[in-house]
């Protein structure tokens, strides 16, 4: 145990190991590239989903058991089953973690929205404000520490998950986890281990960080 | 099995369990002495199998042809490379392992220079952990291999690994992973041949990634399995390896010594003389093309033979 | 890609095998969570101090990419379905942690209190009183840790437990999508089944709570 922690300190501070097209400052690179694609598209995608079902109140069933749906489908099936509809290709990746980050935007959005005091709403519209005013000036405001957790827990799972890529012969720290598997060769997956832990939990203290920096000296909103 | 084989195979087996209780000193004598008769197969035994699917086809053979002799065989596909069947074989996990003498013998000991089967299977008798056993190998053989597409054969005049060191640092080089680190692989590429590739690539072994890398042109040159049927449908050029980087790579069942008694051994041996290359081709077309259950092609063979 | 139907029926036995093999390995994993987490978060929930700590490993756990789990329990528990159940049980913690502590956390300190002064010991009021109170989130993370439990099988795959999961590694190899498709559905019907298993139980375990509203399931939220 304690030989394979000395040879994980080894291979973690060795400067040959961090150069180079597969050291591990590119895997870095590469695995933030695919989180941060990732995690943007499905924000797009899921961001205006989530406040339209919470803003009209329709299909909030969907939105609940969504969250539960994206659990439940296991991202290497889906990423061999695109791998094989298309070929050799980055698809794969993309498709999967976008998979994977869709759901839960979704429902925390939703959540965040179906949160808002209804008399605020109310008062809102007492004093004039329509649909899409009420929606971007009073929803979203209010909604939005749920939103960011669900940007969050998005993140943090999409950059555990982003080690897949190496399943489909591309790059990232899971190259690490799966050529050393595919050699035994356990300090190189304990390295690549760490390294997305670590990127994982800095990723989530960031936006984290971010979103305190976004509600300064606003009173918590959250439930 | 010509003459020559079947004596080589007849020696090594009969000097493999002889060869092993030397090496490994008088302790092991008393369990695992000579003759066959000390292990015991009578709780059954369970076979593993590296993941690619020529390896579970071996695995169904080997069970199916147990089975007829009495022994109760379960087959756990699947397992991942050598790198984890062979410890879980020590470990005592699995029971029997279909393997290739050359990467076996290389897997065991780096330093070996035999290339021969029947140096081989003297050579592997003696590197073997203890508790383990190579029994007689097959007809049948599976080479590592080197491809290229016919357009690149033709671009840089390639036709032997040889030909490949004028190329290097040109070229982009695809195989499983742990090619990385295996003498068959980028390591004896670059000691026997000079080769210097400007990539490595780490796919799978002859898999779909592989395949469909060296298809695609992201990779030029791509190790993949002689009988893969792919090779001959995509006309991929093959390169002669004039230096014997690649070892004869015919079919070994590795055992945990406590369940090889003489009703196993007699049984795979049977399967060992019967199963030829070719079969072993057809089989591994009837899985990867004709997408049939690995575990009834095998049972369909062995009944055909008149073998399970 | 196209999926050959007939391939279904001629193997039912194989994915009846397969699915049983699944949740061999699933079912275990979360009952091992539970055995885990209920005395943690007992524990968190009792001593402030270490509250911060057993959360955030429980968090990190979770970071870690579950193919190096695996891996690196290969030395520990060898090729053994021990190995398998072992990992998911690591991520099952996350859920059931945070949900139980947040359970603890709601029980109001006037029930706490009145329980106290009938003299009830310590032990008794957690397990009579304050656990049974919690049940509703403690139950909602079972429900999420299943799900999850269920869909990250396919990953031990890797190691030739992964249940339905072994046909995703099949169809990859042989270029054959419909054991991929098979693989994704089953895996998806089981995980929303035993989802809706749980729902049921909760509801037979917690008469109390029936005839008021049911609540949307609790957000796995991150503090």
């Amino acid at each position: 145990m304690l030989e394979l922690l000395k040879n994980l300190a080894a291979w973690l501070t060795g400067p040959a190991q961090w150069a180079g097209p597969d050291g591990i400052a590119t895997r870095v690179l590469e695995h933030l590239e695919y989180s941060v694609l990732a995690t943007l598209a499905a924000a797009v995608i899921a961001l205006p989903v989530g406040l339209l079902i919470g803003h009209t109140g329709r299909g909030a069933f969907l939105a609940v058991n969504l969250s539960s749906f994206g659990r439940a489908l296991p991202t290497v099936g889906l990423v061999t089953l695109v791998f094989l509809a298309g070929g050799l290709s980055v698809w794969p990746v993309y498709v999967s973690l976008v998979a994977l980050a869709v759901p839960v935007i979704i429902t925390n959005t939703y959540a965040g929205m179906a949160a808002v005091d209804p008399e605020v709403k109310d008062a809102a519209k007492g004093v004039g404000l329509r649909g899409r005013q009420i929606l971007w000036q009073v929803e979203v405001p209010l909604a939005l520490p749920l939103i960011m957790t669900g940007i969050r827990l998005a993140t943090v799972q999409v950059v555990a998950t982003a080690t897949i890529a190496a399943y489909v012969s591309f790059g990232g720290l899971g190259r690490y986890v799966f050529d050393g598997l595919a050699q035994r060769d356990l300090v190189q997956v304990l390295g690549g281990a760490v390294l997305v832990a670590v990127l994982a939990v800095v990723a989530d203290l960031a936006l984290g960080g971010l979103t305190r920096l976004l509600f300064r000296g606003r009173p918590a909103t959250a439930r | 099995m010509n003459r020559r084989t079947a004596l080589t195979t007849l020696l090594a087996g009969a000097s493999a369990p002889l060869l092993a209780a030397c090496s490994s000193g008088i302790t092991s004598l008393k369990g695992s002495g000579a003759g066959g008769d000390s292990g015991n197969s009578s709780g059954g035994l369970v076979i593993g199998t590296a993941n690619f699917t020529e390896n579970q086809i071996l695995g169904y053979l080997y069970a199916g042809v147990l089975s007829a002799a009495g022994v109760k065989a379960t087959v756990r596909p699947n397992l991942g490379s050598r790198e984890i069947v062979v410890p879980a074989l020590r470990s005592g996990d699995i029971d029997l392992l279909p393997e290739y003498q050359g990467s076996l013998l290389l897997y065991l000991d780096k330093k070996a220079t035999e290339t021969e089967a029947g140096a081989m299977q003297n050579a592997l008798a003696t590197v073997v952990p203890d508790g383990l056993e190579v029994l007689p190998y097959a007809a049948a053989e599976d080479r590592d291999s080197f491809a290229v597409t016919r357009e690149t054969a033709e671009r840089y005049g390639l036709t032997s690994l040889d030909d490949l060191r004028r190329t290097s640092g040109k070229l982009v080089f695809g195989a499983a992973a742990e090619m990385k680190k295996r003498v068959v692989g980028l390591v004896g590429l670059k000691e026997k041949y000079g080769v210097e590739f400007k990539e490595f690539k780490a796919l799978d072994s002859s898999g779909p990634l592989v395949k469909g890398a060296l298809k695609k042109g992201d990779v030029d040159v791509a190790n993949v399995f002689t009988t893969d049927v792919d090779i001959k449908e995509n006309g991929w050029v093959l390169l002669a390896d004039p230096r014997h980087l690649v070892p004869a790579q015919h079919i070994v069942p590795l055992i945990a010594a406590r369940k090889a008694d003489t009703k196993v051994r007699r049984a795979l041996a049977t399967l060992g003389n019967a199963l030829t290359t070719a079969d072993l081709t057809e089989l591994n077309r009837k899985v990867d093309k004709d997408k049939k259950d690995p575990d009834r092609v095998a049972a369909a063979w062995l009944s055909e033979r008149k073998l399970g | 890609m196209t999926v050959e139907w007939g391939w279904f029926p001629d193997h039912a036995g194989e994915l009846t095998r397969l699915t049983a093999d699944h949740l061999a390995t699933a079912v275990p994993a979360v009952l091992f969570g539970l055995l885990i987490a209920l005395p943690l978060a007992v524990l968190a929930h009792r001593v402030r101090p270490l509250r911060g700590f057993v959360l955030g490993a429980s968090n990190i756990l979770y970071t870690i990419p579950s193919l190096a789990f695996f891996v690196l329990l290969l030395p520990v528990t060898g090729l053994t379905r021990t190995t398998a159940i072992t990992g998911l049980t690591a991520y099952t913690l996350v859920v059931l942690v945070r949900n139980t502590v947040e359970g603890l956390d709601a029980v109001p300190e006037r029930v706490r209190e009145a329980s106290k002064a009938m003299g009830t010991r310590p032990l008794r009021t957690l397990l009579t009183v304050e656990l049974p109170l919690a049940l509703p989130v403690i139950m909602a993370g079972v429900r999420v840790a299943t799900v999850m439990s269920i869909s990250l099988v396919s990953v031990a795959s890797y190691i030739g437990y992964g249940g339905l999961g072994q046909l995703f590694t099949d169809g990859f190899q042989r270029n054959f999508p419909t054991p991929v498709v098979a693989g994704v559905v089953l895996t998806l019907l089981l995980a929303l089944a035993a989802d809706a298993l749980l729902v049921t139980v909760q509801r037979l375990c917690t008469p109390w709570r029936r005839g008021t509203p049911r609540s949307a399931p609790k957000l796995w939220k991150r503090a």
